[in-house]
């Protein structure tokens, strides 16, 4: 006996009037969210077509997060091809083949107004400081899944392959140095101001101002990360194509806002696993019931006991 | 003196009806006559000896020097293929077990304790290499604590359903043959044993539907985790359907996985098959076959991804491999259903559930493509690691089916192994089966001969 029409109504009623209810609530909710932006949101500005490539902030990065310098090139100098379990901030070269132009290019966390790394965190070992809107790392929390490495549309955590006792490096904007009254390593000694440090809201204004004054100079007009992906905390002003340089155009919505919306939906105050649950009970206890019948059905012909 | 439970000739009628019609799987029945250790156990178990002991140097060493993952392939086979693509095979409790209790297809109900049995395996060894892939394990205590989660991360979602999963509603359903056995082991045990299972047969609805609600989930989830991933995964793959194709996938699979080892066991031990049972089998998974396949074509075809399917690359090419294994194995099984060859039937499972695997393998890693630069082979010691809990599972699979009532089996087959450990081997009394039984009408005769070699 298959299940009959009129249970598939009646499941589908009991089911679904509450499901539709949770689905609205939840999708009214979720329309309503807007993505906060910490009260005092701090971050980077760091104007390509002013770095000049000398790295003293390579250097200062891995001396104020105490660090040893990686040397694994060559043996002899710090010059460090790619973000890396011992390197939190880096600059890169981008030089066309054909001649135009080229650019350096500093590359560290985003700290993203939605972080993706912080999304797919299982235990919320990485996640946004309410106030200061730096994405932090909680080494308590981490269980070295490493799905951060994966999220990051930037790429920008790396995790440790050696030892037993692995950590997630990434840019914490050197929050101890903030904490002291201290700017983060990287701006305290860019010799020519290449990056700052600040309020984001100030910065914003001052690459808005960079912008005007010189009209035409910077790619398309626009800071990097005031709307990208959902606006970041680092911020950026260049003159070549920003996807040149790393920073991948994807769009105005964040990457988890845009990737996980139905399973945010679906999951929202977890009301449908459970209204799905209680429906599913009730559908399997009728089959119980009609099993254990013909089980014992079964063992009264065979004389066997009854195997459920 | 004779403890049959039958009269003669109710068991003659049986014996005759089984012999008459075509065979029925009426009742899990344990391999019997088989000894569980052999050399293939034996190799299993070094094998999996093996994995513990690289396991202990990957625990001391860390992950890079063990294992060829990198900063742009973060993940490698251990979560890649034994969680992701294993756990999707094993989800036989998923999608056999809702068949029968959800859809009433009852008849597969004789497959169930084998989609129960191959679930917990590929879970409990899924689970394991988790543990071991983790970089900080020690951190998972959080789990415990539901304040701490991150309630919208598709990785939370998969790491404590699974955990949870495995570890209550998936190993309770799995008591039932512990508890036959006690029951047949010693009749001292047997009022706590109907005790306990009357107790359990009251939560069974809750227990079991948690059981379908937990793996519809976190199989859905382990599609939804390469959605945060974006552009990197290709686009005939990367698909906000991810969640419901990896457990549609996962839903064929499994059956494939189920009913094919089920058959594989059937040729092995020499038991009959019940084409009945296997072709309703098959028919199911014919039709979701063919339902998946529609809504993976209709997805690429409206999210414009399908001109990428016929670039002359490796994605299209894992693509038509996967898509040809899947529509081949769905077209096998549509096939046998008409011929009743079980040849066809096997290798249409064989075939789609490896179409399967490949696609619940591909946004992860063939279709994943971090930077142009930067590839990903696993080392032989991740390769071994793999094997080894694999071998585990297998090694698990082959004592529990000796020992334990799992395969589905005619009724005349319980008997014949009742007579087995009755007259055969009068010395392996401790199973208990020997009592329980129909011998044959010259039984007592039979036992009066035993007692008196035994008294010799």
């Amino acid at each position: 006996m298959a299940i009959t029409r009129r249970e598939l109504f009646v499941s589908i009623g009991k089911a679904g009037i509450p499901a539709a209810v949770a689905l609205t609530v939840g999708a009214e909710t979720l329309q309503a969210e807007t993505i906060p932006i910490p009260s005092a949101a701090v971050g980077l500005l760091y104007d390509a077509s002013i770095c000049i490539g000398c790295k003293a902030c390579v250097a200062a990065c891995a001396e104020a997060n105490d660090t040893p310098p990686d040397t694994r090139g060559d043996q002899l100098h710090q010059a460090p091809s790619d973000l890396n379990d011992l390197t939190r901030n880096v600059i890169k070269l981008y030089k066309p083949e054909d001649g135009s132009a080229f650019s350096y290019v500093k590359r560290q966390c985003m700290h993203c107004l939605d972080p993706a790394c912080a999304a797919g965190c299982p235990f919320q070992a990485l996640h946004k400081d309410p106030e200061s809107g730096i994405v932090k790392w909680d080494s308590d929390k981490c269980i070295g899944c490493r799905y951060c490495t994966i999220t990051c549309p930037y790429h920008v955590p790396r995790f440790q392959w050696m030892g037993f006792n692995p950590r997630v490096t990434k840019c914490e904007l050197c929050s101890p140095r903030l904490e002291k009254g201290l700017q983060p390593g990287c701006t305290s000694v860019c010799p020519t101001g290449a990056v700052i440090f600040g309020p984001r809201t100030v910065l914003l204004s001052e690459a808005h101002s960079r912008i005007k004054k010189e009209p035409g100079r910077y790619y398309q007009g626009r800071v990097y990360g005031e709307k990208d992906n959902g606006g970041t905390q680092s911020l950026y002003l260049s003159r070549v194509a920003f996807e040149k340089l790393g920073l991948p155009e994807l769009g105005p919505e964040s990457v988890p806002a845009r990737t996980l919306r139905w399973q945010r939906r679906l999951y929202q105050y977890f009301a449908l696993p459970a209204v799905l649950y209680v429906s599913l009970v009730q559908v399997i206890r009728k089959s119980l019931k009609g099993h254990e019948q013909e089980a014992h059905e079964h063992e009264k012909e065979t004389g066997l006991r009854a195997q459920l | 003196m004779s403890t049959a439970t039958l009269d003669t000739q109710t068991g003659s009628r049986l014996l005759a009806n089984a012999a008459a019609s075509k065979p029925r799987w009426e009742r899990a029945v344990p391999v019997y006559g088989f000894p569980v250790v052999n050399r293939f156990f034996v190799a299993l178990l070094a094998m999996t000896g093996l994995a513990f002991v690289l396991t202990g140097y990957r625990e001391l060493a860390g992950l890079g020097p063990v294992s060829g993952m990198n900063d742009a392939y973060g993940w490698g086979i251990w979560k890649t293929f034994n969680v992701m693509v294993l756990t999707g095979l094993g989800s036989g409790a998923f999608a056999v077990g809702i068949a029968p209790w959800v859809f009433r297809r009852k008849r597969l109900h004789a497959l169930m304790r084998m989609a129960l049995l191959t679930s917990f395996l590929a879970y409990a060894c899924g689970l394991l290499l988790l543990g071991i892939d983790a970089g900080r394990p020690w951190n998972f205590y959080w789990i415990v604590f539901p304040w701490k989660w991150n309630m919208h991360s598709p990785l939370a979602e998969v790491a404590i359903c699974m955990s949870i999963y495995a570890t209550i509603p998936l190993a309770i359903e799995n008591i039932p043959p512990v508890l036959e056995r006690l029951w047949y082991f010693d009749s001292r045990l047997r009022p706590g044993v109907e005790k306990f299972e009357r107790r359990l047969h009251y939560f069974f609805p809750w227990i079991i539907a948690a059981a379908y609600l937990l793996p519809g989930m976190h199989q859905s989830s382990l599609g939804a985790l390469m959605l945060l991933a974006g552009e990197r995964v290709h686009p005939l793959w990367q698909s906000p359907w991810l969640p419901l194709l990896y457990l549609g996938a996962a839903s064929f699979m499994s059956f494939g996985c189920v009913a094919g080892a089920t058959m594989l066991c059937c040729v092995m031990w020499k038991r009959a098959m019940d084409m009945e049972i296997l072709d309703e089998a098959a028919r199911i998974t014919a039709w979701l076959i063919f339902g998946w396949l529609g809504l993976r074509l209709l997805d690429i075809v409206f999210r414009g991804a399908l001109g990428t399917a016929f670039h002359a690359d490796r994605f299209a090419g894992v693509f038509w491999l996967e898509t040809f294994l899947i529509a081949g194995g769905g077209w096998m099984l549509w096939r046998s259903l008409r011929t009743h060859k079980t040849q066809t039937m096997f290798l249409g499972y064989v075939l789609s559930s490896l179409g399967g695997m490949i696609y619940r393998f591909s946004p992860t890693t063939l279709a994943f493509r971090p930077n142009p630069e930067s590839l990903y082979f696993p080392t032989t010691i991740e390769i071994l690691v793999s094997f080894g809990f694999i071998c585990m599972g297998v090694a698990g699979f082959l004592l529990v089916v000796k020992r334990f009532g799992i395969l589905p089996a005619p009724l005349q087959e319980w008997h014949n192994m009742a007579a087995y450990f009755r007259f055969r081997r009068p010395y392996i009394r401790w199973t208990g089966y020997f009592e329980h039984g129909f011998f044959s009408d010259d039984e007592l005769e039979r036992e009066q001969q035993l007692e008196l070699t035994d008294s010799d």
